[in-house]
């Protein structure tokens, strides 16, 4: 049991991208009712895989080209689009 | 075969929404302004293989993820992610007999708290740029583009086991990075 927190910070963290067998549910549950540090540790990896998540669905309206980037897009695209028109010029 | 909408068009349509979404993954103005260029010109090269069965945005979203994804796996082309083998770094939080080196705080902020927080996300983002390549290039596709874990594994030619490592790692260097630089001592347990 040398290893026990490093295996339960493992286990915390594969919680995340793959659903645990019941044997590893039930081992990480009852180390984290014992210890309080990978009981934190699991916490704040959940807490930040949360933040993350949000971060990608939340719609920030104030989040917008500028004029700036705006035109130079447009002209990016007409240059583009221009040498894709005529190839030889 | 439908002649292509402009491009023109779509960049004042869908112009701020995609530049939103690489915003909220990439971080970084000039990057998002980049890829939203190559999105809108593969778009409008590729219009042929436009079904008509989503909405415009939606393809030119599928198309714009594609880049992103691209983007972040330049940074590893040609090295082997599954060379995972060395000493681990892990190993640096924790004491010989295997207990904490540093106990870890509890971290009292919500989500919503974090997320409109334009300080803690600056530091959010030093800290994933300071992981180390392999780490950081994961992390970015599974917890920032919020990739399937087997798309990652198909992405990064890694196995599923490696990847498990590379994101344990990331996600433990994170926790300290952000314990050290945002959630501070003092407001331990």
């Amino acid at each position: 049991m040398k290893h026990a927190c490093r295996q339960a910070t493992m286990l915390a963290s594969e919680s995340l991208d793959r659903p645990l067998t019941l044997w590893e549910r039930l081992k990480l549950k009852l180390h984290l009712s014992m210890c309080r540090n990978c009981s934190n540790c699991h916490d704040s990896m959940q807490l930040l895989h949360r933040v993350q998540t949000m971060m990608r669905e939340q719609e920030s309206e104030r989040t917008r080209l500028s004029d700036q980037q705006r035109d130079a897009l447009r002209q990016a695209l007409a240059q583009s689009i221009k040498a894709a028109n005529h190839p030889q010029e | 075969m439908a002649q292509p909408d402009d491009p023109q068009q779509w960049l004042n349509a869908h112009g701020d929404y995609l530049y939103r979404y690489a915003m909220s993954r990439m971080h970084d103005s000039e990057i998002a302004q980049d890829l939203i260029q190559e999105t809108l010109l593969a778009a409008w090269r590729g219009y042929d293989n436009f079904a008509g069965q989503s909405t415009i945005r939606t393809w030119l979203v599928g198309i714009l993820k594609h880049k992103i994804i691209d983007h972040i796996r330049k940074e590893i082309r040609g090295r082997d992610l599954n060379d995972v083998a060395g000493s681990d770094p892990t190993s640096a939080y924790f004491n010989q007999d295997g207990s904490w080196s540093e106990s870890p705080h509890a971290w009292r902020d919500n989500p919503e708290a974090l997320l409109n927080n334009e300080q803690f996300q600056q530091t959010l983002q030093s800290c994933v740029k300071k992981l180390p390549a392999k780490q950081r290039v994961v992390f970015q596709m599974r917890d920032i583009v919020g990739e399937e874990s087997e798309a990652v594994c198909k992405q990064c030619e890694i196995t599923t086991t490696n990847l498990h490592v590379l994101l344990h790692r990331a996600r433990m260097a994170l926790r300290k990075c952000l314990e050290t630089h945002w959630f501070g001592g003092e407001r331990s347990s």
